[in-house]
């Protein structure tokens, strides 16, 4: 894990320190909220509906055991007791007090923390896989490029004011877990035939108002060219993104206006006027970056474990392994999916006690490391299979062992209604009734891989439409209905959804998903999942069952 | 018959102005406007207020089990606290006032939403 040097630290305080007086400004008055407002928002400190919300920045979604105990402290301190884990990979709490703000980023800072950049017309937080430095097949450490292109990102200058806000996922997978399609830059780190290091460059992804998968502008960028190429793309956009609309200001749109060959060509030629080796990462840069990602010290072990085994004659632990239980790439080790995903319960939150256990857990048997996935679920990513079961039996304890990763119950929801100043319905409470109609574990398992995503507006937090199901929430005159979208998918063979039909009303909405379940365990074939049934039988069947009532 | 809202400077909490021209927690001792004049010239007033309320607006409000409701959902639930916990937000206070919220049936865009959307 990187830690944060001198500079950093005092970079931080220093923040703190001026927010601090900024806050006390405008308690008094000497600042109104017009001057105020970009001031706070700068800090990841928004005005939502029943309170202020934090929004605090975890880069590439990697936390240890410390600096989660720090999340528990503080949301059991200054909030009601828990916090929201989003798509982002960012912790939401939703009801701060102004005035306790600059005590709890001091408190951040203590850990080498902040909420910096998670608001405002900037570079947000880096996403990475979160299987990083535990998968077999990544070529290289993605979160070493993360952590590069996040100190280049932290405060600079020149990217403070975007067209609208920018970011940026990496993966070195080939399985994609950082939704990099969706993404204004998405970056695959793979080896040319030449076994060279370099990035698959993809710009101008995006949900929101207007969904497009970013198509890729350079397949093999060298890996030591990967700020100047940035510094380009982020000029170009600064210079012709557009700042008169508000929906038409994200970098897809501009993507989508040149097309993705004219914007390649405006990228290139920013680049060749660059003086490249002024913007890219020195080596010895590079290496004291990475050596905060150097690979841990993993003991020599059978890849197959007798206690692993043996514990699987508990059926519920058995179906835990089968679901939750990932493979690590050194034999002997596994990773852990820690869900946030109980039915009924909130999808991404996560009590201060369950934060409490799962730092336990990181650092007693996962090198103290864990993990948030944009699927508001944890990790817990280099544990030895012996100790799975006893990890199992405390994550049960804690109501975190749902075996349902992947499976219909694992729902993204974005907060909604219920807390975002900017929704339009909510999403939460439609979570909670699809999930409460699967908690039997056999049927999730028997329906298989289904992702369903939902969101409470067009801002598509939720990623509803790269949901195999998708669920958005819309405002019909002050009552909130649902449009369902179905085929989309944020991975390598990424699609949008596709619009089922009109809208439904929230009642409705828990029911269409059991329909649409039964069509689709009436019409699979072997091996099918969802996903490829709806690729090969399309929208019509589906279409008949939700809306039979009305014809 | 209209109420002025906004959130509390210091902790963000949905505030409603009650008719000693103080702000308050709930909703069912917020004041109410019959006048479009009168509620204006509060709004107005609000809006100087700035170490007590950040951006007020006025809301639509509608009979329910004889009391009053905001009309708009997004309103209620400003008033009542997050639909997904019932241990949080005003509605743990219960009574008959509380109830008259949770079963209004009222729909209305918030023009809290549609300014706050204008202004980003």
């Amino acid at each position: 894990m990187y830690r944060y040097d001198t500079i950093d630290r005092e970079m931080l305080a220093d923040r703190v320190a001026e927010f601090r007086e900024q806050c006390q400004r405008r308690l008094a008055g000497e600042l109104t909220e017009d001057q105020f407002k970009r001031i706070r928002l700068m800090n990841g400190l928004y005005l939502q509906l029943h309170a202020y919300m934090l929004r605090i920045s975890i880069p590439y979604g990697a936390l240890t055991s410390r600096q989660l105990r720090k999340l528990a402290f503080i949301a059991g301190t200054y909030d009601k007791g828990y916090g929201h884990f989003t798509t982002r990979t960012n912790l939401q709490l939703h009801w701060i007090k102004l005035k306790d703000a600059p005590d709890i980023l001091e408190h951040l800072a203590e850990v080498g923390m902040h909420a910096i950049q998670t608001s405002g017309n900037d570079i947000r937080n880096i996403t990475a896989d979160p299987h990083a430095g535990a998968n077999a097949d990544e070529v290289d450490d993605p979160r070493v490029w993360a952590e590069v292109i996040r100190q280049w990102a932290t405060f600079h200058p020149e990217f403070s004011f975007l067209p609208r806000k920018f970011k940026i996922a990496v993966t070195a997978s080939a399985q994609d877990r950082a939704a990099t399609k969706v993404y204004d830059i998405g970056l695959r780190l793979h080896r040319n035939d030449d076994g060279e290091l370099g990035f698959e460059v993809l710009v101008g992804g995006g949900l929101g108002r207007t969904p497009y998968l970013g198509p890729t502008i350079r397949k093999h960028l060298p890996a030591k060219s990967l700020l100047s190429y940035l510094q380009a793309i982020l000029r170009v956009y600064n210079r012709y993104g557009r700042r008169d609309n508000i929906w038409k200001a994200r970098i897809k749109v501009l993507v989508a206006g040149l097309g993705a060959e004219g914007f390649a060509s405006e990228v290139e030629t920013e680049w060749s006027k660059t003086d490249q080796a002024k913007i890219d990462l020195p080596d010895t840069e590079l290496a004291r970056i990475r050596s905060a990602f150097a690979p841990r010290d993993f003991e020599s072990l059978p890849a197959t474990s007798q206690a692993f085994e043996a514990a699987k004659k508990d059926p519920a632990f058995a179906r835990f392994a089968r679901h939750n239980v990932k493979p690590h790439k050194v034999p002997g080790y596994a990773i852990i999916d820690v869900s946030l995903k109980k039915p009924g319960e909130t999808p991404g939150d996560c009590s201060v006690h369950q934060m409490e256990v799962v730092a336990d857990l990181a650092e007693r048997y996962s090198m103290d490391e864990a993990r948030v996935s944009y699927e508001q679920n944890l990790i817990l990513p280099h544990v030895k299979l012996d100790d799975v079961p006893a990890i199992w039996k405390a994550l049960d304890a804690a109501e975190l062992a749902t075996p349902n990763r992947g499976l219909v119950t694992d729902i993204i929801a974005c907060p909604g209604l219920d807390y975002c100043a900017l929704a339009n319905a909510r999403a939460i409470p439609i979570a909670q009734k699809i999930a409460m109609k699967f908690t039997d574990p056999a049927l999730a398992e028997r329906i298989g891989e289904l992702p369903i995503r939902i969101s409470g507006c067009i801002n598509a937090c939720g990623h509803h439409h790269v949901g195999a199901i998708g669920i958005l929430g819309v405002d019909k005159k002050g009552e909130e209905f649902y449009q369902v979208t179905l085929g989309g998918s944020p991975e390598a063979d990424a699609t949008l959804g596709q619009v089922l039909g009109p809208a439904l009303p929230a009642d409705k909405v828990a029911d269409a998903v059991d329909q649409m379940v039964e069509v689709y365990l009436r019409e699979r074939k072997d091996g099918e999942r969802f996903l490829d049934t709806f690729r090969r039988t399309g929208l019509q069947p589906f279409k008949e069952a939700v809306y039979a009532d009305a014809h | 018959m209209k109420a002025l809202t906004g959130n509390r400077l210091d902790d963000g909490e949905a505030i409603f102005l009650a008719h000693s021209g103080e702000w308050v927690s709930r909703f069912a001792d917020a004041e109410l406007f019959e006048s479009d004049d009168a509620a204006l010239a509060a709004e107005a007033h609000a809006k100087t207020q700035i170490t007590l309320v950040v951006d007020p607006y006025l809301i639509d409000v509608i009979p329910s089990e004889g009391a009053w409701a905001p009309l708009s959902f997004r309103e209620r639930v400003r008033a009542l606290g997050p639909t997904n916990k019932p241990e949080h937000g005003k509605k743990t206070e219960g009574g008959e006032a509380i109830e008259a919220l949770l079963h209004a049936h009222g729909a209305a865009r918030s023009k809290g939403r549609i300014e706050l959307i204008r202004r980003k």
